[in-house]
Formats: C-alpha cells, structure tokens, sequence
C-alpha cells in the first residue's frame, strides 16, 4: 500500500521571515515561467508579450482582477482540504469526489427547496454541501481508521465515482425540460450573493474564513498541537494519550466538508445551476497548490493566487497566440516540478524541507 | 548523479523537439480538405473566392469579430464549419479583424473568454456552441454596443439574435438514402446527449427512411459528451455488433465515427462538415454540412454598416447555408436520383417533414392529422417516432 | 440477447480494453519496483497525441505506434528523476506529471485535430474465416490486440522468471535490502518506469491510432486511473491484470448493449459498477490481510549517497 509516511511538509518552510517566503515563492514561479518561456519560443511565439498578455488580462483591468478572484474560491478551499489532514499525516486526493458530492448534496436542497428565503435556503445549503463532502471523505477515513485500506487509493476511486453520480442524477432526474445536460438555473434565493457587479460571490469569504480558522487552529490551540505530534510521530502520540484514529476520522470528515463547501459555493455561487462534468480538476488543483505551499496557510493563499493568475490569464494566450487553452497546464506542473525538483537555492533563502 | 542531470537534459529536449517539430509540420501536413464540389442539384456551395488584396487597413481593422467554439476548430465537424464560416467573413471583407477561441468547453470559461475578446475590442462576438447562448445573452445586456450572434439557439435581445441551418429536412433526406441503402434494415445514431434538437434529427432521419423502407428501425446510442472519442469508437462499435449497417451521428467532430464504421466495412452517414467525407473512402453514403460563410458575411455587413437587427435566421439548403456532400462510391444511381427527387418536393412543399399524423415509441399520436410540427415546437420535442429504438430523454 | 448479441459485446470488450491492458501492465511493472505513477493519464495523452501525430507526419502506423511507445518511456523517466534522482513525493509527482501531460499533449496535438491517418491493418481471427459475414466482422483486429495476451504473460515472465525481475521485484519490496545485495535500486527503479512508460505507450498507441482514429484533448478520459485502480484490483499481478481489463471493458461493452437495446437503464450507474467492484475487493482483501502489494510502494528511497 501506498504509504503516508511521506506526507505533505507539516510545517512551514520559514517560521516568521515573510520576506523569504515570497522571495521563495517568487523564484519558484520565476522559474517555472522560465521554462514554459521555453515552450513559447519552441512554438515560435515571443515569451515577452504573451506574458504582457496574460498579466494584462489578469492585473491590466478590474474585470481581469475580479476573475482571478472567482476562480481562486474553489481552489483555496480544496487545497485547505488537502493541508488540512496533511497536518496529521493523512493523504486527501479524494477533494475532486467531495467537492462533486459537495456540489450534488447543495443542489438537492436548491431544487427541493426552491420556495424558502435565501436567508434560510443558503445556509441549508451550506450544511448540505458541508455534509455531502464529509459524507465523501468518511468512507476512506473508516476504512482506513480500522486498518481495511489505504486512504490514498480509496480515494481516487471515490473521485472517478463521484461525477457518475452527478450524472446519474442530472440525466435521470432533475435536468430541465429543454437541455438534458444540465439541471434548472437555480432561484435567486439559492444563489450566494455576487459583489461589486463581478463574478466574485460569498464563497471568497468561505475560503477565508476557513484558512483564518486553520490558521488560528494550527497555531493558538491544543489541537493544533496534537494533530502536529500526530503528524510527527504517530506512535509517540498514541503513547502520549492523543485519540489519534478520531482525530483521523475527525479530520478527515471536516477536510472533505471544506471540499464540499467548495463545491456548493462553485454550484450555488458560480454556475448557478449543476453540470454533471463541470469541475476541470479543482480537486487536483488544491492537491497542488497545498503542494506547492508546503501546507504553509499563508503559503495556500499566495499560490492559490498565483495559479488563479495562470489560469485566467492563459485564456488570453489562446486568443491572442492561437495556443490551446490546456497548455497552460504546462505552466502549473513547470512550478510543481521546480518544487520537487528541489533546485539548489542561494543558501540564505534554503529550507530544510520544501 | 551527473551523468543524470545530462540524460534529464537529453529527455528534455527531445520531448520538446518532438513538439516543435509537430508544431512546424503544421503547413506541410495533410492539405485543407476543401469543399468538394456538390453532386445534388440546386446546393451550391458559397463561393469564397475574393482574396481582396486591396484595401491595406493601415488604421486598424474596420470590425474586430469575436468567435468562441466549443471544441477544437480542425475537428472536420461543427466546430470547423463555424471556424470556416467565420474565415469567410475575412475573405469577403477583408479589412475585419478576427479573435478566435477554441474549446472553450462550458458557460463559465464563455463568459470570461468573450469578455476578453470585447476587452480586445470585439464589436460583434458570434458564439458558436450549445453551451455559449445564456452567457452571450448575459454579456449582451451588459455591453449594449456590442451585436451578440449565437448559432443553433433560440434566444432573441436588443443586440442578440440566432442563426441556424435547417438540419431536420436535410435529415429527412439522409434518411431516405440511409433506408434505401440498409440490408439489415437496422441504422445506427451515435448522438452526444438526449436533447430536442437530437431527438428532432433522429426522428427526420427515421421518417426519411420508413418512407422508402417501412421495415426500417433506427437505433439510438449516446456517448453523453460532445468530444469523447473513446466513448464514440465503442457506441460505434457496439451499434455495429447490433447488426446496423448505416451509421450517423450527432457529436461534434464525425471522425472517430466514421474512421471506426469505415474500419468496420459499415456505411456511414455525415453530418456537421463536408470534410467528414474523408474518413470513409469507400464505404460512405452522404453527408450534410453547415455552410454559413455567406450569411455570417452579410450578418458583419450590417454590423459595419449600422443595419444590423435582430433576426431569428433558420436557413437551408436552398438558401446555401447547408450543403450536401458527394455520393460514395458504393452508392447507386437510383438512390442518388431518389434524393433529388426528395429534395425538390421537400422545396416545392410536396413533403412536409413533421406532417401528422406522428406517432411516438409507445403509440401516442404527437402530431394529428393536418398539423404540422413547428420550428418553435422543435426545441422542446422529448420524444421519438415509431421505430427508434433509445431513449429520448 | 442472441448469440451475436454476447459475441458483439465480447468484441466490444476486445477492441476497447487493450489500450487499458496495456496501460495497467505498464503501471503493473511500474508498481512493483516500488514506484506508484499517479501521472499515468498524462503519460498516456503525451503518448496518444505524439504517436497520432507520427503516424499523421509518416503516413506510417507502426513509425506512430514506436513514437508513442519512446515517448512514453520518456515521460516516465521525467517522472523518475522527479521522484529517484531528486526523491521528491511520488504522489505529488504523480500529480505534476498529469498536468504535464494534459499541457504537453494539448500543445504535441493540436496542429493533427482533424487529420486522416492510416491505421493499423486488421486481420481475421484464425479459424474463423468461414463464418458467416455477420460473425466475421466481430473478430477482425490489428495486430496491437493479438499482441496484448502474450504480452501480459510476457510481463509475467519478465517479473517472475528473469533476473531482472527478480531484481525489479525486490527493489519494490526492500531497496535497502536490494542495494545491500549489490543491485542498484535506482538504476533498477528508473528500469521500471521506462519498461511501464513503453507498455503505456503502447496503450496509447492503440487508444489514439487504432481505436479512435483520430486525437482530441483529454481523450483519455481518465484511463490512467482506471489503468491504476485495476493494478489493485488484479493484486499487482499480469495475468490477473487481463480478468481485470475483461470485467472492466465487458461492463461498459454490457452497458451500451443494453443501452442500444432499448433497455432503459441508466448508463451511470454502470458505469460506477466497475470502481464500486474494486473498492468492494480492496475491502475485502483489506479485510482478510491479503496484501500483496510491494512492501515499498510509493515510499521515497532515500538511498545511500
């Protein structure tokens, strides 16, 4: 079996130096832009101004700004849905599946109950697409709590489930009359509210708030401490008396509900309605970027930022150099790469971990 | 550990040597398959000669002209038929300015993607796919200046209008071919997803066919995906093993189709773009395509002009939005005159293609006597004729 | 259901499950050296977009096919200095790889969207030639599908009768023991994944050339995972790996059987039956501590540098 032992860095690379951590992350996306710079000369497109196009399409106008911020709410909260069991040694690839059961849980409550207030129908839904996720991440969680099977694999499985369901359920039974393919729009009273006439909707404040919280978790409580001793060492925790297999089960369940939260915000906040295939790999994406971050809080938010930029900003390459939009995907594994790859840094900006 | 670093370095570049070469090989690879001459009467492709050298626009395109496809735009399909209606425009009018972006697969990427292009300066945006009516619809209200056209939807604003061909008589007549050609008497569809307008095709195709071949009976497998060639070749294959012996389809790019029924020694059927004739050399009947380079030129004309107005635009064979492709080599004289014949009565109005009385899979009457099914009806038709065998919906 | 009904759904699993086969025996091999390559889906898009294009640019299947097969083996030596050379996550280079590989063979195949190729030449079954033509047409295939059986019980030999097995195997199950033997669990580790990154090449290869005929983004459609959880389910064994294809391919032939037979069933719901079947065995085996995983699977070897 796959083991856990390898686990997502616990710890943040720098305790206090902020400086060092965007000097760090700052190099590891300059490198990565560096080699996908490579990719446009070989294609025969100049590297300058394409980037010019992609940062004028992302920070050159407050339309271009509002969209990053749209598409880095689902990705912030599936990579805090992977930090987050990372912290105790656990392995969550499954945020893809809980974020579709998230999404599904979210819209039964939007179709079913379509007649209630806002007031009372968003918060019903929040819980329902909460729950639907955790409802996701309990089954591997158990498993692997009584020692059946990996969490790992389980997982990832539950991943390629997850949007048969979806489909099951929008083609069977709650699609609209004229396109089978996708269900009703949702009332307005199912939608999160939408700021400043953008895209940008409640679930940024979601994603917030839940990083705040891990944040403050993490750092000011005793189960911040013991989920790091468990991450340490789990058999000297066990000795220390910490219940770690509720603490496996716990997080894990509430790592799944951030996943699902993130899909009822994308469902409810974003599309508006639900598509049976309409995650592009948001589940892998925060498995990356949480990668990237090395489960840093503060580390998730910039990178998430950062692939929110790559990925809104390489829409502008395909209409401006022709290049097929999924070779952006090129951009995010270069930066995953650069951060596995280890490279040798000038010795005051070196981790020990990273 | 150098050693290596240096195969790394190796491995590295000849990965992006392979891409590079693909990429330069792009011109010299298989020619453009360009509109083969028509076989059937009276459906002239649109000429698209005009290579305009002249007018040298030194200060900026006269209009920037958005397009957004929702698949790649060489797939010999529907996204390559739109991509070369759009390219007409260029050449008819050739100091416009085109901003192209393919697959973009779902509402969420359209609306960001034409709103990049009306930041680029777009004036007109036509978008091309299913998914890309309501965030065009949402995107007209917000940009009053700029003229929304969208293909194949029914929608109509201010500044938003739809454009279609006419399939469903040009089904009727494939259906003719198909249901002269069978032995088996079983055809194959391979459609992506239960929707009205699939359901409003299957249905011209089987009454074309039961009209000259009563025993007639259509079979119905979906892939539910627009581009899921994996999931094309096995439904294909699946039909085949069901005996069919024609197949048709409705999924974006024919190729995987048409490549695995040719493979199979089995007739196909096109649909989308002429092109698709290439991937069955031997064994292919007929094809329709989309040809709207004219109407999408007269369209930019008005927007130049300042004539533009709103129009819900159907056109058909008659008026060369759509065209029909050559007859196969295996196909008879007497098939080809028998659709000819179809075709002109279909103009004439001596057939009707939707005249009751229809009747659905379990018997109902759907259309009475005397009635006759309405371009307008069509959109919400969530149910086959008598002798398909599927799911509707 | 007649009798060509069955045989039809027999030859549906046929066609379409040999570019899976493939692709697990290349993880199969992948995997016991102690390597869990969780990029497999990038590998193969690579590997279909490039031997598509091949084959376009040479009007040669075979060129296409080896192209797919180099290609391949590269991709998952990328991979290996990842996770050997620069011990990085395997999970996490996994990862990389796939969105590598969604980029890479965006960019490889875009400029053959649409472009005829020649595909593999397909011969009749032996024996069967006499039958009626109805019959015939079921069990005409190209030559990557009669290969694929010997192939499977060639991977067998090569893990289990060979040397290098041997060596590849007890790399998987205790590199420190390996290298205290005298083997050297990188090189051998880096063995592996290029000898996996052919076989899903291979794959490839008949998934883009000879079954679809034709290439599009994500065409894939998340095979590489399912390549993945079928090394599981046949217990990370190459002739198991064939029941596992068979049960895999033969329910979704099944489903569209029933599909085009008028039955109105959902195609969902069978097609999760595949994945809910192998998190039932994983329990199972779980439950009865029948594991016969590599020991090392998916462990950093730390090395002795």
């Amino acid at each position: 079996m796959i083991q856990s032992s390898n686990a997502l860095p616990a710890k943040s690379i720098f305790q206090n130096k902020y400086l060092q951590i965007f000097v760090r992350y700052g190099l590891t996306v300059l490198l990565a832009l560096l080699l996908f710079a490579g990719i446009l000369l070989i294609t025969g497109n100049n590297p300058i101004p394409s980037y010019r196009d992609l940062f004028k399409a992302t920070f050159g106008s407050a339309y271009g700004f509002s969209e990053v911020i749209v598409s880095m709410i689902p990705i912030l909260l599936t990579a805090l849905a992977v930090a987050l069991p990372a912290r105790i040694g656990m392995i969550n690839v499954g945020g893809e599946g809980q974020l579709y059961l998230g999404a599904i849980f979210a819209t039964f409550a939007a179709l079913a109950f379509k007649d209630l207030p806002g007031w009372l129908l968003l918060p019903i839904m929040v819980l329902l697409g909460i729950l639907g996720g955790a409802v996701w991440a309990f089954l591997p969680a158990f498993f692997k709590a009584i020692g059946l099977v990996n969490e790992t694999i389980t997982t990832l499985l539950m991943n390629m489930i997850a949007p048969k369901i979806a489909g099951l359920l929008v083609f069977g039974f709650w699609h609209s009359p004229r396109e089978t393919n996708m269900t009703p729009n949702f009332v307005d009273a199912a939608r999160l509210p939408t700021f400043f006439g953008t895209r940008i909707h409640l679930g940024i404040v979601f994603g917030l708030v839940v990083l705040a919280l891990f944040w403050f978790v993490m750092k000011y409580t005793r189960w911040g401490l013991e989920m790091r001793s468990i991450g340490g060492n789990v058999q000297a925790a066990r000795r220390n008396g910490i219940p770690v297999k509720p603490y496996m089960l716990i997080i894990f369940c509430i790592s799944g509900g951030i996943a699902g939260l993130a899909g009822m915000a994308q469902v409810s906040g974003f599309y508006g309605l639900l598509i049976p295939n309409f995650s592009p790999g948001y589940g892998y994406m925060g498995f990356l970027i949480s990668w990237l971050a090395g489960g840093d809080p503060l580390g998730i938010l910039l990178m998430a930022f950062v692939v929110s930029v790559i990925m809104t900003g390489g829409n502008m390459l395909q209409i401006t150099i022709g290049l097929p939009y999924a070779v952006i995907n090129l951009l995010l594994a270069f930066s995953l790469f650069v951060v596995l790859a280890k490279p040798v840094l000038p010795k005051f900006l070196r981790g020990k971990a990273a | 550990m150098k050693r290596i670093h240096g195969i790394l370095a190796i491995i590295i570049g000849a990965v992006l040597a392979i891409s590079a070469c693909a990429q330069q090989a792009t011109p010299t690879a298989v020619p453009e398959p360009t509109t083969p001459p028509t076989a059937v009467p009276a459906t002239a492709v649109p000429p698209t000669e005009a290579p305009a050298t002249e007018v040298p626009a030194e200060e900026g395109p006269c209009l920037i002209i958005g397009a957004t496809y929702g698949g790649p735009i060489m797939d010999a399909g529907y996204n390559q038929a739109m991509h070369e209606a759009i390219a007409a425009i260029k050449e008819n009018i050739s100091c416009v300015s085109i901003i192209e972006a393919e697959n973009v697969y779902d509402e969420a990427g359209a609306t960001s993607t034409i709103e990049n292009m009306i930041a680029e300066g777009a004036k007109m945006i036509f978008a091309t796919a299913y998914a890309h009516q309501y965030p065009a619809l949402g995107l007209a209200e917000k940009y009053p200046d700029v003229v929304f056209e969208h293909v194949g939807g029914w929608e109509m604003g201010a500044n938003f209008a739809n454009i279609f061909g006419k399939p469903p008589d040009v089904w009727y007549m494939m259906g003719v071919a198909a249901g002269m050609m069978t032995e088996t008497n079983k055809l194959g569809f391979v459609a992506a997803f239960p929707l009205a307008w699939t359901d409003v095709f299957v249905n011209a195709y089987a009454l074309g066919a039961q009209s000259v071949n009563p025993d007639v009976e259509v079979i119905v497998g979906y892939t539910f995906g627009w581009g899921d060639s994996a999931k094309e070749a096995e439904t294909t294959n699946s039909l085949i093993n069901q005996e069919v012996d024609v197949i048709s389809m409705h999924v974006d790019s024919p190729q995987t189709v048409i490549s695995t029924a040719e493979s199979r020694g089995v007739y196909s059927i096109g649909y989308q773009n002429l092109a698709a004739q290439q991937f069955a050399p031997e064994y292919w009947i007929t094809g329709q395509g989309f040809t709207l380079g004219d109407k999408f030129t007269w369209l930019a004309s008005t927007v130049m002009d300042g004539t533009w107005e709103p129009i819900f635009l159907r056109c058909g064979l008659s008026d060369g939005c759509m065209a029909i492709a050559p007859f196969g080599p295996k196909v008879p004289q007497e098939v080809v005159d028998k659709v000819a014949q179809v075709q002109a009565d279909l103009e004439s109005g001596k057939i009707v293609t939707f005249a009751g009385p229809i009747k659905d899979q379990d018997g109902n009457v759907k259309i009475k006597e005397g009635e006759v099914l309405t371009d307008d009806a069509m959109s919400n038709v969530d149910w086959f004729v008598q002798g398909v065998v599927g799911s509707p919906k | 259901m007649s009798l060509l009904a069955l045989l039809g759904v027999l030859s549906s699993t046929i066609f379409s499950g040999t570019s899976l086969l493939y692709a697990t025996l290349g993880e199969v091999v992948t995997e016991r050296s102690g390597t869990v390559n969780l990029g497999l889906e990038g590998v193969l898009l690579v590997s279909a977009a490039t031997g598509y294009g091949v084959t376009v640019l040479t009007a040669n299947p075979l060129v296409g096919v080896l192209a797919a097969m180099l290609t391949g083996g590269l991709v998952n030596l990328i991979f290996g200095y990842l996770i050997i050379t620069r011990k990085a996550n395997q999970l996490a280079a996994g990862l990389a790889v796939m969105f590598f590989g969604y980029g890479l063979s965006a960019l490889i195949g875009k400029p053959f969207v649409g472009k005829l190729i020649k595909s593999l030449p397909r011969y009749m079954f032996p024996g069967l030639e006499d039958l009626p033509l109805r019959y015939t047409s079921l069990f005409k295939f190209d030559f990557l599908i009669y290969l694929v059986i010997p192939m499977a019980i060639f991977i067998w030999w090569l893990l289990y009768r060979t040397r290098w097995g041997l060596s590849l195997r007890a790399v998987g199950e205790n590199a420190e023991t390996a290298y205290a033997s005298g083997r050297n669990p990188g090189a051998i580790k880096f063995q592996g994944l290029f000898v996996g990154g052919l076989l899903a090449g291979l794959g490839a290869a008949h998934l883009s050339i000879a079954f679809t005929m034709n290439w599009a983004e994500y065409m894939t459609g998340g095979r590489g995972f399912i390549a993945i959880a079928l090394v599981i389910f046949s217990k990370w064994h190459p002739i198991r790996a064939i029941a596992g294809v068979l049960v895999f391919s033969g329910a979704v032939a099944f489903q569209l059987l029933l599909q085009v037979s008028g039955v109105n069933i959902s195609p969902f719901i069978l097609d999760m039956f595949p994945f809910v079947l192998t998190l039932t065995v994983l329990l199972i085996w779980g439950g009865t501590r029948k594991h016969s995983a590599p020991a090392t699977l998916g462990r950093v070897y730390e090395g002795t540098e």
